[in-house]
């Protein structure tokens, strides 16, 4: 899998420097292509310029032999002397630095137009030495072709020059025979360099030769070398001497031009051109390649698209990449939800079933077994137990779907903290006893009994707390509760503190860290078997925040774990009024020490005369002394659980030995379910269990001394509810009967609808009052109660149309309850029902309504 | 452990000696470096003038220089009758910066405008680093001013084909003897030539070559014998007697076959070629022809077939051993009213070192004109005669026409034209 990944990565990447590869290939080509078209042109127009220079040359050179011609045949036609000659062109000449020598060739001596250097009138000018007129068979008739020498030194004045040359005759003044003379029209080269150089900048470095047919130089640039062009070419190029042979003929008889290599070795481009009206001559121009091969705009022009593309490619891809990192985060959080999901759905599958098995299983026993009353009460009391145990998966899951969903809403209403905590413990008690854990619940300072929040959500944080410190405890393992209440910052509020410690499994600090996380669990090899949702936490911390308070944990792993939650939570309007006892004297007996101190602060508050025993023999010896004093106790309340002899042994003891008929009281934070026939036997009078409430003691006493409490139970007086008539729509017959038969408890008259159209039919019909409410299932056949409740939410009658409507259905998700508000409904209630919370529920209508 | 201690002690003591004795090497090479001592971006043309149709040695050698001042630009110019023309040129619009001159040109008034437009370079103020050229051919003038520096310098000898002496199994010659039975041991395995030389005209004539570094010993310690021979006496020619007669000598003793000899044309091309041909074992010439060897390789069909191995060596007329005639060839002068007299004398300055010369003078293929000669293998030879056995002319103080009339009168008895006798008595009145 990971490698057909690499490959496919290696493809795309592959794919994407090939497309690059081959757009830098083309541009390059393409580049290549126009620099070469480009060079090709700039040599063109090199050879072009060489030929132009060659045409300006051959004006020049064509002009100043005109010049000479002119001279030569006035000469030859006046028939003059060497001294007449010279003197003509003296009297002719009137450039400046050009000189014109006239040379008998038998002597080669003759006379300049200019003195010697350094002198004002020697005029006798000597080739003997020059090698230059030895042989003038080079020199052709005048008119014919331009005669010009070599460069040499101006014998008169030692300066490199050119000469153009005609053959002329002079008159010998002696012997009047004629002689063969030379005439030179002088000029030095560097008056033609500062004219002979190429015109335009670009050709800056460019150089002119000019050559003779052998390929000796007859003018000379600085970039040319040796004495002989030929030499030149031959010296740097090496090359076999046919080629060059045939190169060389090329060069000086046609126009063209080669790459070569010069002095520098570096590449360059000679141009030739025959010199026109000369005998064999060429024009050299030699120029560095590099000068005509500009590539500098291409090479940035690719440098640009490179740059550019691998910018485009390397940010492509690294987008690419930071967006496969996210998608590869994604996929594993999803395949880390999907896989905690479906940990869950097999949990859940599993926590549904064991109960299940236990409905079904017990079921059938009860079945068999309808003769045994006993027997089937136990079956359908753990029935029930199972149902109750189910229905708290399935509210469980409710609950962290209206978490994530944001719609976990408070219900506040006014309730006891007493009622909440005995239920607490009478909840865990079953789990305590059968891990036989050592529980501890100790209340301080519980002055405020009524208070005023939603009063399901407060107990489930309590006995999620709890139920995970039994169930993360092992067996014979501790766990305390602490529950006191302190003044709030808040006005109006109570603060109470409920911390529980146990001395569990404990959890690591990296657990710690996700432990608020939907469906997490503490792993441990001890604690496999333990079952749960993984959703307690995660839904008691949201609950905790939703309610303003503080949930804080430490723990240990190995040692164990405490849970602390802070909650300020409004103090009811209503309180018991002033608790006060007649003068009674109470004997409180526990091995407990602050058990004792907490009794009897409370009782004393209560306006009791306490005295305490620590164990069951002192007490017996305290209400031994009292009795033989006649100052009976008037109540004594025993813990059950002592030491030396335990609370049943110390009562029937008392009963016995001393035989009084003090009221006594059974004390235990465990369930005294299994001892209550052993308590009666041995002469207790009632129970009360742990912790001691102020209004608990108040009540238990004055119902043992003989005096009715003034207790008010505002939520177990269901007169309110009678003669309420309910329309129920539901489809289904068993469900119909239980809600029918629940409601029929509380005194509640129902009617049924058996569908939504049925419902709406019947509320049309329905006379004003006919129903406090309907409760509405949401599926049902012909037309389903979202469909019903929006029909008679139309309805004309205004009574009819705002009858509350409270959804009675199995479809219990957050979205299911949000469809239910939004088609018109007022409540919602899931299946199975709790008959506390649809009697609540109606209360809470029925206040709405008033 | 202590064997470990001992290693790392002696390494860390060499380490130290090692730095130690490489440190003042290193000051010193970089001391020798050359160091530009003008604006490095200085713009000019240094003029050259010369009577070589070309000079691609120094054009080769101011591209080293341009390393330094790359916008310097040297301009040869070669100048027809050099000798003639060099004064006027001088005193021209086409004034060169540095020049070519010789020191014969002392002392005549001919030559008079070369000398003075010449620089004083034994002038400290230049810098020029004198020592590292053989003090044999740095020579000063009369008032010891020093108008020029020779860049080269020439001497007489024979070029030996190294693969024929190997093959043979053969050394190559340091005395008269051995010369002898090398010349002999050669005929008898077959060798129609065993020395061969130019021998059609006087100058630089295999006689020339052979006894003019010879004759000059004879006479070197007599101040007497140069008196006389410098004024022409004819009394004076038997100074020359000596040498001619081993001349005589030296034709008969190592079988010269003259008419062999006369078949070679001219002094140069054509000795270089016939030794190309790869017969001769040796082969007489002057410094001057030593340095067309190089570029002729390629224009011998013989030589290309089958190269050899071939160097450069005095031909030893002595039973004492070779002597080496120790002669300047070029010399460079800087022209005093240079417009560029800064940049010349940075060049010269540049120059004049023992590595630039010896790189300058191996391009040109001449000897080089400093001390040490081991920079190039062709003139080796040289550098390993003894310091009492280099003699030069110039020092010695013979006249050219003295030394025209030994090169008259050797061209005349070796080739049989006169006997030792009438050369003798012919001081003063050979003419060319």
């Amino acid at each position: 899998m990971e490698s057909s990944k690499s490959l496919k990565r290696f493809i795309i990447i592959f794919i994407n420097v090939v497309i690059m590869t081959g757009i830098l290939v083309f541009v390059v080509l393409y580049s290549g292509f126009k620099n070469r078209d480009s060079y090709r042109r700039q040599i063109e127009h090199f050879e072009n310029t060489t030929v132009t220079m060659e045409q300006v040359t051959a004006n020049y050179l064509e002009g100043e032999q005109r010049i000479c011609d002119v001279w030569a045949r006035y000469i030859n036609g006046k028939k003059m002397t060497v001294n007449e000659a010279a003197e003509y062109i003296r009297a002719s000449h009137v450039l400046e630095n050009t000189s014109a020598h006239v040379v008998l060739l038998d002597s080669l001596t003759g006379l300049s137009t200019r003195p010697k250097l350094g002198t004002a009138d020697e005029y006798a000018v000597s080739y003997d030495r020059l090698n230059l007129l030895n042989d003038v068979k080079w020199v052709n008739e005048i008119g014919k072709s331009i005669n010009i020498t070599r460069a040499y030194t101006n014998p008169m004045n030692g300066e490199q020059s050119l000469a153009f040359c005609n053959k002329i005759t002079l008159i010998d003044k002696e012997s009047g025979s004629e002689k063969a003379a030379v005439l030179l029209r002088v000029i030095p080269i560097s008056e033609l360099e500062k004219k002979w150089v190429f015109p335009q900048t670009e050709l800056v470095n460019a150089e002119l030769s000019m050559i003779d047919s052998n390929g000796d130089y007859i003018l000379k640039g600085y970039g040319f070398k040796n004495s002989s062009f030929f030499e030149f070419y031959k010296s740097y190029n090496p090359t076999d001497p046919e080629s060059s042979n045939k190169l060389f003929e090329k060069i000086t008889s046609s126009t063209g031009s080669v790459t070569m290599t010069d002095s520098h070795e570096q590449e360059c481009i000679l141009a030739f051109t025959p010199v026109s009206a000369t005998d064999g001559w060429t024009m050299l121009g030699l120029v560095p390649a590099k000068d005509l091969n500009v590539k500098s705009g291409d090479r940035a022009l690719v440098a640009v698209i490179s740059t550019g593309l691998l910018i485009l490619f390397l940010s492509d891809l690294v987008y690419v990449l930071y967006f496969n990192k996210r998608l590869k985060i994604a996929a594993r959080r999803a395949e880390s939800a999907n896989k905690a999901k479906t940990d869950f759905l097999s949990t859940m599958s599993h926590d549904i079933r064991t109960p299940m098995n236990a409905i079904i299983g017990l079921t059938a026993i009860a079945e068999k077994n309808t003769a045994d009353e006993e027997s089937t009460k136990e079956s359908l009391r753990k029935i029930s137990l199972a149902g109750n145990h189910l229905l708290t998966l399935i509210n469980d899951i409710l609950d962290i779907s209206k978490v994530e969903s944001g719609k976990l809403k408070l219900s506040p209403l006014t309730f006891s903290i007493v009622e909440t905590v005995e239920n607490l413990v009478n909840i865990s008690q079953p789990m305590i006893k059968e891990k036989n854990i050592e529980f501890s619940f100790h209340i301080n300072q519980i002055e405020t009994e009524y208070l005023y929040t939603d009063q399901l959500r407060l107990n489930q944080i309590y006995i999620n707390i709890l139920s995970n410190a039994i169930k993360y405890t092992e067996p014979g393992g501790k766990v305390s509760v602490d529950l006191r209440e302190e003044k709030s910052d808040v006005p109006g509020c109570v603060r109470l503190t409920y911390v529980v410690s146990d001395t569990g499994i404990g959890m690591t600090p990296e657990f710690m860290e996700n432990m608020y996380k939907p469906f997490s669990r503490q792993v441990d090899s001890r604690v496999n078997s333990i079952q749960g949702t993984g959703l307690g936490l995660a839904i008691t911390k949201q609950m905790v925040e939703l309610i303003g308070g503080t949930i804080d944990c430490q723990s240990e792993q190995g040692k164990g774990t405490t849970f602390t939650v802070v909650l300020d939570i409004t103090a009811a309007d209503r309180q018991r009024d002033d608790m006060q006892l007649d003068p009674v004297d109470v004997l409180v007996v526990d091995d407990d020490e602050t058990m004792l101190a907490t009794a009897a602060d409370t009782l004393s508050s209560l306006g009791a005369t306490v005295e305490q025993a620590r164990g069951g023999l002192e007490a017996l010896g305290m209400i031994e002394h009292r009795h033989q004093s006649g100052r009976d106790y008037n109540v004594i309340i025993i813990d059950w659980k002592m030491p030396d002899i335990d609370g049943l042994e110390t009562i029937r003891r008392i009963r016995s030995e001393i035989e009084t008929k003090i009221p006594i009281l059974l004390v235990s934070a465990y369930d005294w379910s299994d001892i209550e026939d052993k308590a009666k036997a041995a002469g207790a009078n009632g129970f009360v269990s742990k912790p001691l409430f102020k209004s608990t003691l108040y009540d238990k006493i004055n119902a043992l001394i003989g005096k009715e409490s003034a207790s008010v139970e505002p939520e177990d007086d269901y007169s309110d509810l009678k003669g309420l008539n309910i329309l129920v729509a539901e489809d289904n017959d068993i469900n119909w009967e239980i809600i029918s038969a629940m409601l029929s408890m509380f005194g509640i008259t129902t009617e049924r609808a058996e569908n939504g159209r049925i419902c709406v039919d019947m509320m049309k019909a329905a006379e004003k009052g006919s129903y406090a409410l309907i409760f509405m299932d949401v599926q049902m056949p012909e037309m389903n109660g979202l469909d019903a409740t929006r029909a008679i939410r139309k309805l004309e009658d205004p009574w009819a149309s705002s009858i509350p409507i409270v959804a009675m259905t199995a479809d219990a998700f957050s979205e299911n309850v949000m469809a239910c508000l939004d088609a018109g409904m007022n409540g919602h209630i899931a299946k199975p029902v709790d008959i506390k919370l649809v009697i609540k529920e109606i209360r809470r209508i029925k206040e709405d309504r008033v | 452990m202590k064997m470990k201690k001992a290693i790392s002690l002696i390494l860390s003591a060499a380490m130290v000696l090692g730095m130690a004795s490489c440190s003042p090497a290193k000051q010193k090479t970089e001391d020798k470096a050359f160091k530009p001592a003008l604006d490095t971006s200085t713009s000019c043309d240094i003029k050259i003038a010369g009577g070589y149709d070309n000079f691609e040695a120094l054009e080769t050698e101011f591209e080293r220089f341009n390393a330094y001042y790359p916008n310097a630009k040297l301009v040869y110019t070669k100048i027809d009758d050099y000798n003639n023309m060099i004064g006027t040129v001088l005193n021209g619009n086409d004034a060169p910066d540095i020049y070519f001159n010789y020191s014969w040109m002392y002392g005549r008034d001919k030559y008079k405008s070369s000398i003075d437009h010449a620089e004083n370079l034994a002038d400290p103020a230049l810098k020029l680093d004198l020592n590292c050229i053989r003090s044999n051919i740095i020579l000063k003038t009369s008032d010891g001013t020093l108008p020029m520096v020779p860049v080269f310098s020439n001497t007489y000898g024979m070029l030996v084909n190294q693969n024929l002496f190997e093959k043979e199994g053969l050394k190559v010659p340091t005395t008269y003897q051995e010369l002898v039975k090398v010349c002999n041991a050669f005929r008898e395995k077959g060798y129609e030539n065993p020395i061969m030389g130019f021998t059609k005209k006087e100058t630089t004539s295999l006689f020339t070559l052979t006894i003019y570094p010879y004759f000059f010993s004879t006479i070197a310690k007599d101040a007497g014998a140069v008196e006389k021979l410098n004024s022409m006496d004819a009394s004076a020619g038997e100074y020359m007697r000596p040498s001619l007669e081993k001349i005589k000598q030296f034709t008969t003793d190592c079988s010269v076959d003259l008419k062999s000899c006369d078949e070679i044309k001219n002094n140069y091309e054509a000795v270089i070629l016939r030794f190309f041909k790869g017969d001769v074992p040796m082969m007489t010439c002057s410094g001057d022809t030593v340095s067309g060897t190089k570029k002729r390789e390629s224009r011998s069909e013989e030589f290309i077939a089958n190269s050899f191995k071939y160097t450069f060596v005095p031909v030893p007329m002595s039973d004492d051993g070779a002597v080496f005639a120790d002669m300047a060839n070029l010399q460079f002068s800087v022209n005093k009213d240079s417009k560029n007299l800064k940049m010349a004398n940075e060049f010269m300055r540049f120059l004049i070192t023992q590595r630039e010369l010896s790189e300058m003078a191996q391009n040109k293929g001449l000897m080089s004109p400093t001390k040490d000669l081991s920079f190039n293998s062709m003139y080796a030879a040289f550098g390993k005669v003894p310091e009492s056995r280099i003699l030069s002319p110039e020092v010695i103080g013979v006249s050219d026409d003295a030394v025209v009339q030994l090169r008259q009168a050797g061209f005349r008895v070796g080739t049989g034209k006169m006997t030792v006798d009438e050369a003798v008595a012919s001081y003063g009145k050979l003419e060319q």
